[in-house]
């Protein structure tokens, strides 16, 4: 007896360790099949404890009648079979929780006075072996235990049976609709605000600050501090003070960390406890422009549309026949997780095949938004959309649909919105459709319906939304530029391309540095040809816009190209680009990124830099240095140029020189191309030298500075 | 006798008391094994990816987004207070010693200037919107202002990286990069997140690439810059003397080297490749579609303005948004610059405001009339407000405004958001927000719960943490839910 005894208190302590191991790390647990078996043989095992508790019980009751040594005996077996079978029974009871799905705070009661149960028999067993004095402490302990069982096993029924179980048979139940025409305002609109966010607190239960906002008697007779509002005052009511209190004063409500109440329940409540308060009246007898019905009407419209997310009761597609339905170009998934409400998207129109369309018949009952946006759709086929018969949104925009086919779409008892703009749509055609039960919102801008005929379709519809032409503004605008294709240099012979997205604009150009408008200049045709840089002007005109800006850009051309190139004074540190090289490298730079390899930087030394043509020397007539114009930058034009020319870089004399004219006030920046024509030509070497402004204008924030001078390009011509 | 028989029953031995706590362990060995990641942590099975969590409001969005913080004082926070004390100093009881930048805590007077531009208030909602804003003034009821936005950042770089990301650092994913993970793409022929950018004419700050990352994400999950030139997606078209044909093969017989090269290594970075390269190849054939401006109606065009069709302008990129957005295409992130006015305010926010006016307000409308505007969320704001003090030389013809991260003002329409409304306010300096602060986090939280994700369980494990957008905070604003 003694061993026996020993092994079933060990293994009770076992158990008992481990519901609690469990209880502690519940979230993280994963259950293997064989103890959801375990889990699911709760309901049998747990009648055990109940029994053997019970029968411990009557045995207590009857405790003269024995032999004080077999009582104890008695009692010991029993306690031994109880607190083991509870044990048993709260662990299985664990298990089948972590599997199923119970309504939280009863589960949680539950488990509390399930586990509850086990250790307290366990410790009454463990006394009970150890101390052979104190009967009361035992029996009185054995009472409570009992009670706590009582508490379990209710617990338990209401999880598995429901609430009222046993006495629903003999309770009357109250079933409250609520229904606007003979409801109370404060049922539908104020109600509502006070059960979400106040009445977990102030119930018949709980009564903080023995406040009961449940029942409408007991919220009037107000709690600890009396009433909680003032009749027809809500700014020296306490309710609404309370709500206006800071958020970190002890009296604000709801309290910290609880939902609160928004501005516009605020309102509500105000308004409420100006009208009357009133619990009776209701909305019908509110006046129209009543403060206080116009703000219980958004709100109750804001719970019907809050328990309008719909509940699809056809059935879920199989994963797999959603997955054979995706392809590149036709997406089908569901609305969300575990919804079995279907949409489909269609993209690309060059890879639509009608099949793809029909194929969608093998979901025909779970599409409910299906996507055509810009396939080649026609009426013909609106007979396998008439199909998807719970269709709620279709979107038909710029598909080839004329309207005939609509007809068909009668079908569709589901469909709420139809978007058809940009199709050929008419408004016979379209009202074929309209009469369709739910529909309640058609696109059909840009179609042939005009405007007074949508005015007519609202007039016969007035429960259907009409989105036609949204923007009418018979103001005219200006065109944007032509866009010049092939920016940079140009190549030699390449030609120069100009461009304009819009249809119908023609564009006008000039290359002698006149401005075109809407006639004079040329107009273009075909590809320019070049010789050499010039400045291109352009402007694109249309009917019905006025001519674009003007488009003025330097067009570079590549030009002779020097055998050698040398700079003669080195470019500044910061700026070296790729030294010599850079002046002929074809690489055009930015006037606000300077550092990179297109650009060379002068400030203390002159640009000063020779080419040499070799012995075979074309004839030069023209040379052209592209520079950089960034005022702000401290990047100025040069104040002076000067060409030298000569058979050699030690027999150069001065052929050309000029003054470059120098800005006089802040302007954009800008790519400049200085041109300097030669009188005469013939020379194999050639020395260039342009002078960095030495001091900025007084004008200029650096006024006494050095200035910069940025070359990118030289061009021979 | 008893008494010590009790003693004796109690005092346990060493024996006893090893015995038992060996028992006692055992239970916890054989529960442990019920818990299979009890020491290792790994991954709690989350919520499945690429559907939403619940029925989604929006399924795409567009974010306008301004780039520089453009002043909320001069746009939409109408404050006429500061017009009747331009020239005051800013009372010390408003500003209440909270930090500024070191562009202007140096100044010796903080003077109040008023907004240069005249509101006026429209619609049915009678929104206050300032005069260099006509053509948003007319699509107000379908807007939903937030007027009392405020962040921790104070300065551009952090504070535009923790619009975008969430965090300061930029080391995180972005909100398309998070979208694209738990979302998906609508349209496989097209990136799930898609970037393209624009210059205004105002002071501007810099946009890095390291604000559409996929950060510790999948790669795949990152923003796809388009190009500002006219060839909108760079190297896309077949190279010269080879057509599609030739591609494919050469894409199959590259996918079988890299199948050879994932089963060696198994590296995830190589599938993602040679989806990338299969996704490329089939935007040889959308992306030409979207890009064609030819097609778009004369009205399209003037409703954008003429700008719409010179690639790189802010208008085109809002057509372009909209073609995208049409198109499936999840999260469209534009950003224009030029919003940074520190100094002269009345010259650039007008020129600012002319850039994006008129194409914002036609985005609306064209998705609207295409009966997409519900189902899409455009979001239009920066990172953060301006003061209402001056900043350098004080005139209330020309002036400047420097940071203000305390509140400021952005606004959303379409997909479930209420239209025509205002939600949060500042004091009448503009200055402090008095009701319903919307911190960045909760503006994070409220887009992915726009989008049917619940902020929360949108995780990716990284480092041995669980990372969220909103990382541990973020409150859905249920006053702007429609």
């Amino acid at each position: 007896m003694q061993r026996v005894t020993r092994i079933s208190v060990n293994l009770i302590f076992f158990i008992q360790v481990l519901l609690l191991f469990l209880l502690f790390f519940e979230d993280r647990i994963q259950l293997p099949a064989w103890l959801q078996v375990a889990g699911r043989m709760h309901p049998m095992v747990l009648h055990v404890p109940i029994g053997i508790l019970i029968l411990l019980f009557v045995f207590m009751m009857f405790r003269n009648t024995f032999q004080k040594k077999q009582f104890r005996k008695i009692m010991l077996v029993c306690l031994m079979l109880a607190s083991l079978s509870a044990s048993v029974t709260a662990l299985f009871g664990f298990f089948l929780s972590i599997g199923g799905d119970y309504g939280a705070d009863t589960l949680q009661q539950h488990k509390i006075s399930g586990v509850a149960l086990s250790v307290i028999t366990f410790f009454i067993l463990l006394w009970y072996q150890n101390v052979k004095k104190g009967e009361i402490v035992f029996y009185s302990s054995v009472v409570f235990s009992i009670v706590v069982l009582v508490l379990a096993g209710h617990t338990g029924s209401v999880l598995t049976h429901g609430e009222n179980f046993v006495l629903a048979p003999v309770t009357q139940k109250e079933e409250v609709t609520l229904n606007v025409e003979t409801s109370s305002l404060y049922q539908l609109a104020v109600m509502p605000v006070m059960e979400k966010k106040c009445f977990s607190c102030h119930n018949e239960s709980k009564a903080k600050g023995k406040l009961i906002m449940t029942s409408i008697d007991k919220f009037k007779r107000g709690g600890e501090n009396g009433k909680p509002w003032v009749d027809g005052n809500p700014d020296s009511s306490r309710m609404i003070k309370y709500i206006h209190l800071p958020l970190d004063h002890d009296d604000h409500m709801p309290p910290d960390g609880k939902p609160q109440l928004t501005a516009f329940e605020i309102l509500l409540l105000e308004a409420w406890i100006k009208s009357g308060p009133d619990f009776e009246k209701k909305m019908s007898d509110f006046a129209a422009d009543d403060t206080l019905k116009v703000l219980a009407t958004s709100a109750i419209n804001a719970i019907i549309k809050r328990e309008e997310v719909k509940q699809y009761t056809f059935k879920a597609a199989s994963e797999e026949v959603i997955k054979k339905m995706n392809t590149p170009f036709r997406t089908v998934f569901p609305i969300y997780q575990n919804s079995p409400a279907l949409q489909a998207d269609f993209f690309v129109k060059e890879s639509f095949q009608l099949s793809s369309l029909e194929e969608l018949k093998e979901v025909k009952d779970q599409l409910v938004v299906l996507n055509l946006s810009k396939m080649p759709v026609t009426d013909a086929d609106l007979k396998i959309i008439s199909q998807f018969k719970n269709l709620e949104k279709i979107n038909l925009n710029f598909t080839a649909v004329k309207g005939d086919g609509l007809a068909d779409l009668k079908s569709l008892t589901q469909l709420q919105s139809l978007s058809l703009s940009g199709t050929a749509i008419t408004k016979e055609a379209l009202n074929s459709v309209l009469s369709l039960p739910a529909l309640n919102e058609v696109f059909i801008w840009n179609t042939p319906i005009k405007e007074n005929e949508k005015l007519e379709l609202e007039k016969s519809f007035p429960k259907i939304v009409f989105i036609h032409s949204l923007f009418n503004d018979p103001s005219k605008l200006a065109l944007s530029k032509p866009i010049l294709i092939n920016e940079g240099i140009l190549k030699k012979g390449e030609l120069l391309q100009l461009k304009h997205t819009m249809p119908g604009v023609s564009i006008r150009y000039a290359l002698d540095g006149s401005k075109p408008d809407s006639v004079s200049g040329l107009l273009y045709e075909k590809p320019i040809v070049v010789n050499e840089t010039v400045r291109l002007k352009a402007r694109a005109c249309k009917e019905g816009w006025y001519c674009s800006d003007l488009l003025e850009i330097t067009c570079y051309v590549e030009g002779y190209k020097p055998e050698q190139v040398t700079l003669l004074k080195p470019a500044d540190k910061q700026y070296p680009g790729e030294g010599a090289a850079t002046l002929t490298n074809g690489l055009k730079g930015f006037t606000d990124v300077l550092k990179e390899p297109s650009w060379l930087g002068f400030r203390e030394n002159a640009f000063e830099a020779g080419f040499d043509f070799g012995s075979k020397p074309p004839s030069i007539s023209k040379i052209v240095l592209s520079y950089a114009d960034n005022l702000g930058g401290y990047i100025f034009p040069p104040t002076l140029v000067e060409v030298w020319a000569g058979a050699n870089a030690k027999e150069v004399t001065l052929i050309k020189s000029l003054n470059v004219e120098q800005p006089t006030a802040y302007r954009p920046q800008s790519m400049e191309a200085l041109a300097i024509s030669l009188d005469t030509s013939g020379y194999s070497y050639y020395k260039l030298v342009a002078r960095p402004i030495s001091k900025l204008p007084l004008w200029h924030g650096g006024k006494g500075q050095k200035g910069w001078f940025f070359v990118d390009e030289v061009f021979f011509y | 006798m008893s008494k010590e028989f009790i003693d004796h029953r109690f005092h346990i031995t060493r024996r006893h008391f090893l015995g038992k706590v060996s028992l006692g362990l055992g239970s916890v060995a054989l529960g442990s094994l019920l818990i299979p990641d009890l020491l290792s942590k790994s991954e709690r099975p989350m919520q499945t990816l690429g559907l939403p969590h619940f029925a989604p409001k929006a399924k795409r969005v567009i974010y306008l987004f301004q780039n520089g913080a453009p002043s909320q004082l001069e746009s939409f926070d109408y404050k006429p207070m500061l017009n009747k004390m331009t020239g005051e100093e800013l009372p010390a009881s408003i500003r209440m010693g909270q930090r500024l930048t070191g562009m202007t805590a140096n100044q010796a007077k903080f003077p109040l200037v008023g907004s240069h531009f005249k509101f006026n208030q429209y619609g049915k909602s009678g929104a206050w919107v300032s005069e260099i804003f006509p053509n948003i003034a007319k699509v107000t009821d379908d807007i939903c202002f937030i007027k009392s936005m405020h962040t921790e950042a104070i300065n551009h770089d952090p504070a535009l990286t923790f619009m975008q990301t969430g965090a300061q650092q930029g080391n995180r994913p972005s909100m398309g990069a998070w979208m694209s993970y738990g979302l998906g793409s609508e349209n496989k022929n097209l990136p799930a997140y898609c970037v393209l950018l624009s210059r205004g004419r105002g002071n501007g700050q810099g946009v890095y690439s390291k604000l559409w990352t996929n950060g510790f994400l999948d790669s795949v999950h990152q923003g796809v810059q388009f190009s500002s030139s006219e060839e909108r997606v760079l190297y896309l078209k077949d190279p010269e003397g080879r057509d599609r044909a030739d591609r494919r093969k050469m894409l199959d017989h590259l996918a079988e080297l890299n199948d050879l090269n994932y089963k060696e290594f198994g590296d995830p970075e190589i599938q993602t490749r040679v989806q990338q390269y299969e996704m490329a190849y089939r935007m040889q054939t959308a992306v030409p579609e979207l890009t064609d401006l030819t097609k778009e109606p004369d009205n399209i065009i003037k409703m954008y303005g003429a700008d719409c069709l010179v690639p790189g302008t802010y208008a085109a990129n809002c057509l372009l948004a909209r073609k995208l957005s049409e198109a499936g295409v999840r999260f469209v992130q534009l950003y224009h610059q030029g919003w940074d006015q520190h100094g002269n305010m009345t010259g650039e926010m007008a020129l600012q405001a002319q850039d994006v006016d008129r194409s914002t307000a036609a985005l609306i409308m064209d998705l609207k009339q295409r009966g997409l505007l519900d189902e899409t969320l455009v979001i239009w704001g920066g990172e953060f407000g301006r003061t209402n003090y001056c900043q350098g030389n004080f005139s209330a013809e020309n002036y400047g405004r420097d940071h203000h991260p305390r509140a400021y003002t952005i606004w959303m329409a379409g997909g479930g958001v209420k239209p025509g409304t205002t939600y949060g306010e500042t004091d009448e300096f503009g200055y402090n927000i008095i009701k319903d602060p919307v911190h960045v986090n909760d503006f994070h939280a409220t887009i992915l719960h726009l989008m049917g994700i619940n902020h929360e369980q949108l995780t990716y494990k990284h480092l041995g943490r669980r990372y969220k957008l909103t990382d541990v905070g973020g409150k859905v604003v249920e006053g702007i839910l429609a």
